[in-house]
């Protein structure tokens, strides 16, 4: 029985109450001893009696702490009487930085308790509970490197921050009314509006149907009551797109079908927004005129307090920002650019130092990874280097590999405008000085034309770092697993090997060697993203006949337009060759009608699922060919059924859900045929198309019904967030 | 490695082709030279300035709605000489001429090339011809070289920082009218190139006001000038989208094919960077001439190192030099 050591745990052991923790659980064990905090280690010098006990009540940590490690060594010398809190050090960074978390529920306790120190106060929290990556500039965390420094605590808080037994016993971000940040209301234009309670005041505004910024933890939203939620998307020029919700748990139960699951992920305190279904799929079709909805309860106090004074029980919340571009966290650039589309601005003096918008969640699967899960941060043995993944263009982020940790930053947005790109940068340089990253290898897309592919290299000519280009679909495998695999990448489009883009592909192999064993049918883009952007172009690009020109004429094209795209398509001027899956599924809703222009990301493919959510899938004949020894399925001839069902009067909402239905089986038995040639037991899926409820579940049965392992990763997104990780364990597993 | 199409295509792939063939020691005869690759040299003699430049011309179709090759083969030269400020002079022309090619087009190509020399008041003083069997050649080249006299170079890479950018007309129509044509789309309204000499707009443009940079933008279109322009002066440039003058017909054209008229060439534009107090005055004048009527400030140079566009729903997105053919991005 040891009665003394030096326990040294690591971990996220910063920001997260742990030397309280430690100080309380010493207290309670009649401990001597020291705790003190070197960055992503604790160090406890202890000697008492229960040393064992203690040991393994600190081995646990706190709620939002994470232990790698535990280690014991023998105590040298007598420790001093009592038990102390030493000073925090930087020490050695692996163990990074706790992400942004709602607030507690004894914190919510503390704002409504009447007379209480922190009612009705906005910004409280604890070591529990509040912003921490969002303010954060530095490591150690400690308030005087975070956007608190400017908020010398009062008397009554530095008490609190003292105190043993306090939850706010070195809460960094501790504050009241008395000595914290502060709220106030200005109309657009930033002039101040007189109100003495300025959540009440925004409450009564919204309730009336104004249109209120809000500045929260890592950003503004835009906030409206349903009611103006047409007069929000006409403003923001978006009107097709569904918006995300904030309301209260008996609002969001009424709206949605939730299940024991996705109540956890509401709940949980991270507080994404969780995409759910729609009790009545037509519902809300203001919000979302698709059958599902996303849902975020509130998670901070002045959200709290703002559903507190409101009378309705949801407000639209959206992001502060154009699509694609980073959002808004400065209050000069709010006014600047929100005076067209809001009508108030509800803010605070506390300093947004990292941007983070809100995480999405669908079906368990992240969208977004963003706030309360990033930065991510993953145990993974990659080797010795130190490998920066600088993802992909669209929907990016970046992930850094160091000393046995992949950290994977927030979401970045659209790296094709100047401001993506610097915030991309900016990223790169804030995660990778905080966890000291110095590059060997720098990982990139094939894409010739990607932004981020241009700042890999410059970035590799300025650090002396090797580059390396992983294709985008295998980066997507490798995010899945590092087992030998089966690999199903079901997407959008990526850069292939061939020049072509890819994006419905079947490899075979283990990280980073994957053949590409079968894919999608090859069709035309004609115009390139214009047929991302005009689906209809891309219907006739997988069939150019004249059936689809016919079509095409009595939805309104002229003739000169159809002779173009006739034109062009024959003699391949200006026109991509591309197996992306979700081409295929913009085709389709373009031939059911469903989505004639694209409008947001996906907008013709979720319309397909949403019709085909209504619809009943049927079984349909499958053709399979070949290409220079690939096996390929026909999207073709897929769409030409659906094509001869349509003209044959079935139901829209039936085929639709066909073509899921059997794309699905299509990848699926490519999928299922390449593992069985090659004896490998288990296949991998990813791709921004798995969200797709329907085709992900329709695939998952028939690996499963095929005796296979099924492999899917919801630990990172399935989409393009997922990029940049995948890359870094290419760039880990490849020799050079 | 081996020479594919890529490398003709303008932008990144050719400046690696243009690295190797211009890999010479002996490539400045006193003045601007080979190195700077500008618009063309600069060879002070005796106090006066030469400009002389050159140019080889593949066109299909060789007759296109607006011009043909012989225009194109003058305007090329005389452009070139305009855009270092000079004054053309005179002209030579190589010709290398098919088996089997029609005595009457020659005729038309020529009466064409006289009447682009006449409007800026140049000559054709010298020549050489060759013909090919048809079998190692299969269209006319016209090749064509000019001095011209300069007192003040106007070079490429002279931007400075509040300049504003000035482009002398629509940009696009050379290359989406010769699209067209060779491929037989049909765009309701006829799209004509725009090539013309440009030396009467650049000198009016000149005795109005201060020009610190000109370059036309030929092959690569506006993206691959203006960006070749930024990065010579070591500066940004901003550009405002809504300012840019495109004829609708360009942009219906494009937007059908999906290509970006900015990408495409032109052969009677120029840009131009003024020094602020002067744009005003340089735009009028290049208003006033017949080939400027469209003319416009597009733009502003700022510090940084890269073009970027304000776009009309106030974003912001990069102009980047073309790479040969574009490759779908949008997942
Ligand atoms: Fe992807
Ligand atoms: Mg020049
Ligand atoms: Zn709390
Ligand atoms: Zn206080």
């Amino acid at each position: 029985m040891r009665t003394s050591g030096n326990i040294t745990i690591r971990g996220i052991v910063q920001g997260v109450g742990f030397r309280p923790f430690v100080y309380a659980k010493a207290h309670g064990y009649g401990m001597r001893g020291t705790v003190k905090n070197l960055g992503s280690e604790v160090q406890i010098a202890a000697c008492g009696e229960r040393f064992e006990e203690f040991l393994r009540a600190v081995a646990k940590g706190t709620p939002l702490s994470r232990i790698d490690s535990v280690e014991v060594t023998p105590l040298a010398g007598e420790p001093p009487a009592g038990f102390t809190i030493l000073e925090s050090k930087a020490g050695s960074r692996s163990g990074f930085i706790p992400t942004d978390v709602a607030v507690c529920d004894e914190c919510i306790a503390d704002i409504t308790a009447p007379g209480g120190r922190y009612e009705g106060y906005w910004a409280t929290s604890c070591v529990n509970c509040g912003p921490r990556y969002s303010i954060i500039t530095a490591i150690p965390y400690d308030r005087e490197r975070t956007s608190m420094d400017v908020f010398p605590v009062c008397s009554p808080c530095e008490r609190e921050y003292t105190d043993p037994a306090c939850r706010r016993h070195h809460a960094q971000t501790i504050a009241c009314a008395g000595c914290g940040p502060q709220l106030a209301l200005l109309h657009a234009d930033g002039t101040p509006v007189r109100a003495a309670e300025p959540i009440r005041e925004a409450a009564a505004l919204l309730d009336a149907g104004a249109i209120v910024a809000v500045r929260g933890i890592g950003g503004f939203h835009i906030a409206c009551i349903e009611a103006s939620a047409w007069t929000l998307k006409r403003r923001l020029g978006r009107t097709e797109q569904p918006l995300a919700v904030m309301a209260t748990p008996e609002e969001a139960g009424r709206i949605a079908d939730i299940s024991g699951d996705e109540w956890k992920q509401l709940e949980s305190r991270e507080r994404p927004i969780v995409v759910l279904a729609k009790r009545d799929p037509d519902a809300h079709a203001s919000i979302s005129n698709l059958h599902t909805i996303g849902i975020m309860l509130p998670y901070t106090g002045l959200h709290h307090l703002l559903f507190a004074s409101l009378s309705h029980p949801l407000l639209i919340m959206t992001s502060a920002n154009l699509p694609g571009y980073p959002m808004i966290t400065d209050l000069g650039q709010a006014v600047e650019r929100l005076s067209g589309q809001v009508d108030y601005i509800l803010t605070h003096d506390r300093r947004i130092v990292n941007r983070c918008d809100d995480s999405v969640v669908r079906d368990g699967f992240l969208i977004r990874l963003s706030r309360g899960y990033a930065p991510k941060r993953t145990p993974i043995d990659l080797g010795e280097r130190c490998i920066l993944g600088v993802g992909p263009e669209l929907n990016a982020n970046i992930t850094i590999y160091r000393s046995g940790f992949a950290v994977t930053s927030p979401h970045v947005g659209n790296v094709r405008n100047p401001a993506t790109l610097a915030y991309l940068q900016e990223t790169v340089e804030k995660i990778g000085g905080i966890i000291g990253a110095d590059y060997d290898r720098i990982v990139h897309d094939l894409h010739p034309q990607f932004l981020s592919t241009r700042y890999a290299r410059e970035l590799a000519e300025v650090t002396g770092a090797e580059l390396l280009a992983v294709q985008h679909h295998r980066a997507h495998i490798a995010a899945t697993t590092r087992e030998e695999c089966v690999g199903i990448a079901i997407d959008g489009v990526g850069y292939g090997d061939d020049g072509t883009i890819w994006g419905g592909e079947i490899f075979a192999g283990c990280v980073p060697d994957y053949d590409r064993v079968a894919h999608l049918e090859v069709a035309l883009m004609p115009g390139g993203d214009l047929a991302t952007r005009f689906p209809e172009r891309m219907l006739y690009g997988i069939m150019p006949t004249e059936e689809t020109r016919d079509l095409l004429a009595s939805r309104g094209w002229s003739e000169v337009e159809l002779a173009v795209l006739e034109k062009q398509v024959a003699k391949r001027f200006n026109v991509a060759e591309t197996s992306s899956t979700g081409r295929v599924l913009d085709a389709a809703s373009a031939l059911l009608g469903l989505c004639r222009e694209r409008t947001y990301d996906g907008e013709p493919a979720v319309k397909l699922e949403s019709a085909a959510y209504r619809g009943r899938a049927a079984a349909w004949n499958l053709a399979f060919g070949s290409k220079d020894g690939r096996e390929v399925f026909s999207t073709r001839s897929l769409l030409s059924e659906a094509y001869r069902r349509m003209q044959a009067g079935e139901r829209i909402v039936d085929i639709a859900a066909s073509v899921q239905y059997n794309l699905a089986r299509g990848v699926a038995a490519m999928g299922v045929r390449a593992a069985e040639e090659r004896g490998i037991p288990r296949v991998a899926l990813s791709g921004g198309v798995a969200y797709n409820h329907a085709i992900r579940e329709a695939i998952r049965a028939e690996v499963l019904a095929a005796g296979l392992e099924y492999v899917i990763n919801k630990e990172y997104p399935l989409g393009d967030g997922c990029i940049s990780y995948g890359q870094v364990v290419c760039g880990g597993s490849a020799e050079r | 490695m081996k020479v594919n199409l890529m490398h003709g295509a303008g932008g990144e792939v050719m400046g690696e082709l243009l690295r190797t063939i211009t890999n010479l020691k002996n490539n400045n005869a006193g003045g601007i030279g080979l190195e700077s690759l500008d618009d063309g040299a600069v060879i002070p003699i005796n106090g006066q300035n030469i400009v002389f430049t050159t140019d080889s011309h593949v066109v299909s179709p060789i007759f296109f709605p607006g011009g043909d090759i012989g225009r194109i083969a003058v305007c090329g030269t005389i452009n070139d000489l305009a855009m270092m400020g000079g004054r053309p002079i005179a002209l030579s022309c190589g010709m290398i001429i098919p088996e089997g090619f029609e005595i009457a087009d020659l005729e038309r190509i020529v009466a064409s090339m006289d009447a682009a020399l006449g409007e800026c008041g140049a000559s054709l003083v010298t020549g050489d011809t060759k013909v090919l069997e048809r079998s190692a050649l299969d269209t006319i080249i016209v090749n064509t070289a000019g001095i011209g006299i300069v007192e003040r170079p106007v070079r490429d890479n002279g931007l400075a920082i509040g300049d504003r950018i000035i482009v002398s007309g629509t940009l696009g129509d050379h290359g989406v009218a010769i699209m067209a044509h060779r491929e037989g789309f049909e765009f309701g309204d006829q799209i004509r190139s725009d090539v013309s000499p440009l030396w009467s707009l650049v000198e009016s443009a000149m005795a109005a006001g201060e020009i610190h940079a000109m370059k036309d933008p030929t092959r690569g279109g506006f993206a691959n000038a203006i960006n070749e322009m930024a990065r010579k002066s070591g500066h940004g440039v901003v550009i405002e989208e809504e300012s840019l003058p495109l004829r609708k017909s360009v942009r219906s054209a494009a937007g059908m094919l999906g290509i970006d008229p900015l990408e495409v060439a032109n052969e009677g534009k120029v840009i131009l960077g003024v020094k602020p107090e002067d744009a005003e005055a340089v735009l009028e004048a290049i208003r006033s001439h017949p080939y400027g009527r469209d003319a416009a400030i597009v733009g502003t140079v700022v510090e940084g190192s890269n073009v970027v566009m304000k776009t009309a729903i106030g974003g912001e997105r990069f102009i980047e030099p073309p790479i040969g053919d574009p490759v779908p991005r949008v997942c």
